[in-house]
């Protein structure tokens, strides 16, 4: 259910307009005419591309349009780019048909098996992605792919605590883990915990030592409710995913966040006079770091799958995943774009090393999975209570 | 004898035909988005892909969601949404009356040759786009805002952070993007009417004020109604004005921040297609009682 995170002002701005009324109506329109099995058989070998356009379904701002254009150029083709706000708005469309596209280039690990069993996304040649080799290893075998059959890697990021070195002492933060965003009484509304309901549970669990964040016991997911909501009146907390731009600029001095939110953050959204050195992240240890990604694949009735599968082939390009992270801010899954590549190459500051998850961690780490119909409903549910005041 | 239809029915038939295009609108725009909603409130939901499937024949309506929501309304968590919506709403539209009423008053009859300039003014807002003044509102009432300054310069505390999540903050957000939409319909019934009546009451013997509110005030009634359930409508279904001004506080969540997430970000679109069916159901009740109103008026005013 995770949110766009990139740009929350575009996400709204699309949809603002729309009364609540109006989107059901759209979804409805739409019928149901999705597959109901898998798709077992993809494209065969060595086809010719198709003449384009090659169209991708996508977030605002979560891809560098250069890289876009590169591709253009060097397959001749036109790329036509339709942007989703949210990862359930992006399955509704591409089953209702109200979206055609050719490659999903965002998939939530949560929704890949759901597409697969939807029959939505197709099974990938790897025999046209040949710069597979440079994915992180930890990737060629994911938990909600295995074998990674349907999909590859785009980017990827850690859940933790971002905040203001120039306000809060680094080792308090270090010391208190979790509890920082509890403690925070003397933050009253600087406080913001993401809007996305596994996330803030699963912190709220952590912090309590539950490690079992994929849990459907109904007195777990009250606990980290109460705990929650315990927010509104201890920190006056906001519940967004704006912490990307609300800490560089001030308005937030500690959120729970995306490692990435603060590359992205240091990068382009520090008021002049500012340096990164205000920036902070902290994230739990080894074995309570939930790590998250995205990832790319092929729609099962895409009308250009060949070229489908060379955009995936072009965006695992070493150079290409760079030169796209270099505007994009979140990390692409390449094994040679490790920590001190990044910090080499200027991209993340030294103080942020924290923000890039490293291999050991991405391969200890939790995982929120899918839970089904009925286990999501526990946590929306809960998170409705909790949005509505507690 | 080319015609054995009176000539009379005749052009009635021809101008009735002038009322198709509205009657095709309600059908396909209000009429089927509702039945739409409705299938979807009353239908089931994709296991894998999450995504509504909507039941369209009526026997088939399962209506175990809209129990549920309809507790949780009156006695549950939602209830706390409702009272607090209908709160800001109510706050909101005495804000447009004690701000719009004035301004349209003015224009209206006191304006003189200044009134097209006024009148372009109050139009002025619309050029812009709702979401884009609510954006240039963050900036104003960051705590380094404008509005801040402006505090600041009167010797006023001028650190209060008014993106908190404060209830005052969404109140004056939705006068401000409303209070427009206010004012044009009730400048309308003011400037139409009837001077001489204002006049007789002041030769009869009442002074200004008794004559503004004997006179004046019921004459302008209908003018408030109809411009307080243009205003009152949208309101209830505004969210973006809350998300925006408060940063997403659970302290200011509106109905429609609920059918938003309920219909954008979660597996349960039948949740938030019964809320928008529970919404319109209220909000009928109020269109009910104004247009019985309005009708009883017509017909004094008929007499």
């Amino acid at each position: 259910m995770r949110q766009s995170r990139r740009d929350f002002l575009a996400r709204s701005a699309q949809l603002g307009v729309l009364l609540g009324a109006g989107v059901p109506l759209l979804q409805a329109c739409g019928g149901s005419d999705a597959k109901r099995s898998k798709v077992a058989a993809g494209i065969a070998d060595g086809l010719e591309p198709e003449a384009g356009p090659l169209r991708i379904i996508n977030y605002a701002d979560y891809v560098n349009l250069e890289v876009i254009a590169d591709f253009e150029s060097k397959y001749g083709v036109k790329v036509e780019i339709s942007t989703i706000d949210t990862d359930t708005e992006a399955t509704t469309k591409l089953a209702s048909g109200a979206i055609k596209a050719d490659v999903h280039h965002s998939m939530a690990s949560t929704s890949i098996g759901n597409l697969i069993a939807g029959g939505l996304i197709q099974p990938l040649n790897k025999s046209y992605l040949t710069n597979f080799p440079n994915v992180i290893s930890t990737f060629n075998d994911p938990w909600y792919d295995p074998g990674a059959v349907y999909s590859v890697p785009y980017t990827f990021f850690g859940t933790g605590i971002g905040y203001r070195t120039d306000r809060i002492d680094p080792a308090l933060v270090e010391s208190q883990g979790w509890d920082t965003i509890w403690n925070a009484t003397d933050f009253k509304g600087q406080v913001s915990v993401l809007d996305d309901e596994r996330e803030a549970f699963t912190m709220a669990m952590l912090r309590k030592g539950v490690t079992d964040i994929n849990t459907t016991d109904q007195a777990i997911i009250d606990q980290a409710l109460a705990d929650v909501s315990e927010l509104i009146d201890l920190v006056n907390v906001k519940v967004n995913i704006e912490g990307y731009k609300d800490i560089p600029e001030g308005t937030t001095s500690i959120a729970q966040t995306w490692s990435a939110d603060l590359i992205t953050g240091a990068a382009g959204y520090l008021p002049e006079g500012v340096t990164d050195e205000v920036l902070g992240f902290w994230h739990p240890p080894a074995g309570q770091y939930v790590v998250t990604n995205d990832s790319m694949g092929v729609l099962a009735n895409a009308d250009h799958p060949v070229l489908a599968h060379l955009y995936l082939n072009f965006l695992l390009d070493n150079d290409v995943a760079e030169k796209n992270f270099s505007w994009v801010g979140y990390l692409p899954a390449i094994a040679k774009m490790n920590a001190d590549y990044v910090i080499d190459a200027g991209y993340v500051p030294e103080h942020l090393r924290n923000c890039v998850p490293t291999e050991e961690e991405i391969a200890t780490a939790l995982y929120m999975k899918p839970l089904g119909a009925a286990g999501d409903k526990l946590y929306e549910d809960a998170w409705a209570k909790f949005t509505a005041g507690g | 004898m080319a015609s054995t239809i009176p000539r009379g029915r005749q052009s009635t038939r021809f101008w009735a035909l002038f009322a198709a295009p509205g009657v095709g609108w309600l059908i396909a725009f209000f009429i089927l988005s509702i039945y739409a909603v409705m299938a979807v409130a009353f239908g089931s939901v994709d296991p894998f892909l999450k995504t509504p499937i909507p039941t369209w024949n009526p026997l088939e309506w399962d209506f175990t969601t809209m129990s549920d929501v309809l507790r949780e309304v009156f006695t549950g968590y939602l209830q706390k949404v409702f009272l607090r919506t209908f709160g800001f709403v109510t706050l909101a539209l005495l804000g447009c009356v004690l701000i719009g009423y004035p301004i349209a008053y003015f224009t209206a009859r006191l304006a003189g040759r200044s009134r097209g300039l006024l009148l372009a003014a109050l139009v002025l807002p619309f050029w812009i786009s709702y979401l884009m003044r609510m954006l240039a509102w963050t900036n104003l009432l960051q705590p380094d805002g404008f509005v801040n300054q402006v505090f600041g310069w009167f010797g006023m505390p001028d650190n209060r952070n008014w993106l908190d999540g404060d209830w005052y903050t969404v109140v004056i957000g939705l006068i401000y993007g409303y209070v427009p939409f206010f004012i044009l319909p009730l400048y309308s019934t003011l400037e139409r009417l009837d001077g001489r009546l204002i006049e007789a009451g002041r030769d009869l013997g009442a002074s200004s004020f008794q004559t503004f509110l004997r006179v004046t005030l019921p004459l302008s009634v209908p003018g408030l109604m109809a411009a307080s359930v243009i205003t009152v409508l949208p309101m209830f279904g505004d969210y973006y004005t809350n998300t925006y001004l408060t940063s997403g506080s659970p302290r200011t969540e509106m109905v429609g921040n609920q059918i938003e997430n309920y219909l954008r970000n979660t597996g349960q679109p039948q949740t938030g297609a019964s809320l928008v069916l529970i919404l319109m159901a209220m909000l009928f009740v109020l269109m009910v009682y104004y247009l019985v109103t309005t009708i009883r008026q017509q017909r004094a005013a008929e007499r």
